[in-house]
C-alpha cells in the first residue's frame, strides 16, 4: 500500500495519455499550471487554521444547548482542510490525508451515532431514547446528544474533505478509488 | 424598541447597503479585477455589520460569543480569499479590461 502513495510524474503523464479527457471535471496534474507558494494565504493559513479548527469542535460540542450542531461544525472543522489546501497546495495534503483515514473518520462517525441509538434499546426501549440515559450518569440525555452530534460532525467532516479533494485533484483521487475495486473484480 | 435594537437595526441595515453595493459592482463591473475590488471590500464590510447587529441584539451570550469569532474570521479570510482569486486570475493570463489596462511586461505573473 505505502508502495503506491508517492505516485511520480512519468506514471501521471503514461496513464493520462492512454485516458484523455472524456467529460472530467478537471485538467490531469501536468496541464494545472505549477502551484506557486504566496506567503501573504500561507502566513493566513497558519495563523487562522487553529483557531477555525477549534471554532469547528466547539460548535460542534455546543450544538444541543445553543445555537450550531453536528453539520455547521463539521463543515467549520473540514474548512480547516480546504484552506490548508489552499495555501499549501491540494496533493500535498491529499497526500496525508488519505482516502482510507476519511472513510474511517465517517464510519467512527456512523458508528458513534449507531451506537448511542441502539443504546437506547439497552437502557430504555427506543431507538435514540436519550432520555433514558439519565439513569446510568448524571446529565444523561444532554452528553448522548452531543456525542450524536459529535458523530454527525465526523460524517460531515470527513464526507466534504472528501469531496475537497475529488474536485481537487480530480483525476488522481477517482483513480486511485476505482482501483481497488477493479482489481477484486 | 431599545436603544439597543436601533443600533443593531441600523447596524444590519448598514450591512444590507453594503451588500448591496458588491452585488451592484459585481454585475456592472467589467472584468475579474475589478469586479473582485467591488465585491471583496463591500462584501466584507456588509457582512460583518450584519453580523455585528446580530450580536448586538443576542447580547452576551454563547451565539453571540460565536458570532464575534465568525466576524474576526471574516475580517481575516476575507480579504486573503480575494488576493487568492486575484493572484489565481493573474496567474491564468486574465486580461483586464478598459482604456490604458495593460499588464507591465517586466512584471512576472507568478510573483507578488
Amino acid at each position: 500500500m505505502s508502495d503506491r502513495d508517492p505516485p511520480s510524474a512519468a506514471d501521471h503523464t503514461d496513464r493520462d495519455d492512454a485516458a484523455p479527457t472524456d467529460g472530467r471535471l478537471t485538467r490531469p496534474a501536468e496541464d494545472r499550471p505549477p502551484y506557486v507558494e504566496s506567503t501573504i494565504i500561507m502566513t493566513t493559513v497558519r495563523v487562522i487554521a487553529p483557531f477555525v479548527l477549534t471554532l469547528g469542535v466547539f460548535v460542534m460540542f455546543h450544538g444541543a444547548s445553543s445555537a450550531g450542531g453536528g453539520f455547521q461544525g463539521g463543515v467549520i472543522a473540514a474548512t480547516t482542510v480546504v484552506m490548508l489546501g489552499f495555501a499549501f497546495g491540494i496533493e500535498p495534503i491529499a497526500a496525508h490525508l488519505r482516502n482510507e483515514h476519511l472513510a474511517g473518520l465517517v464510519l467512527a462517525g456512523l458508528g458513534t451515532f449507531l451506537l448511542v441509538g441502539f443504546g437506547g434499546y439497552l437502557v430504555g426501549d427506543t431507538f435514540l431514547q436519550v432520555s433514558a440515559y439519565e439513569t446510568l450518569f448524571h446529565h444523561g440525555s444532554k452528553y448522548s446528544i452531543e456525542l450524536v452530534e459529535v458523530g454527525i460532525g465526523m460524517v460531515v467532516a470527513g464526507v466534504i474533505t472528501g469531496l475537497f479533494f475529488l474536485l481537487g485533484t480530480g483525476v488522481d483521487t477517482a483513480r486511485e478509488a476505482t482501483e481497488p475495486g477493479e482489481e477484486d473484480g | 424598541m431599545t436603544p439597543v435594537e436601533y443600533l443593531a437595526a441600523a447596524l444590519v441595515i448598514g450591512g444590507t447597503f453594503f451588500g448591496l453595493v458588491a452585488t451592484v459592482g459585481l454585475l456592472r463591473l467589467p472584468d475579474l479585477y475589478s469586479r473582485l475590488h467591488a465585491a471583496s471590500k463591500s462584501d466584507t464590510l456588509g457582512s460583518v455589520l450584519a453580523i455585528a447587529g446580530t450580536a448586538t441584539v443576542l447580547g452576551v451570550t454563547t451565539e453571540s460569543m460565536k458570532m464575534v469569532f465568525l466576524l474576526l474570521f471574516l475580517f481575516l479570510t476575507s480579504p486573503t480569499a480575494a488576493h487568492a482569486i486575484a493572484r489565481a486570475g493573474r496567474a491564468q493570463d486574465v486580461e483586464p479590461v478598459g482604456e490604458n489596462a495593460a499588464w507591465d511586461e517586466d512584471e512576472g505573473g507568478e510573483t507578488q
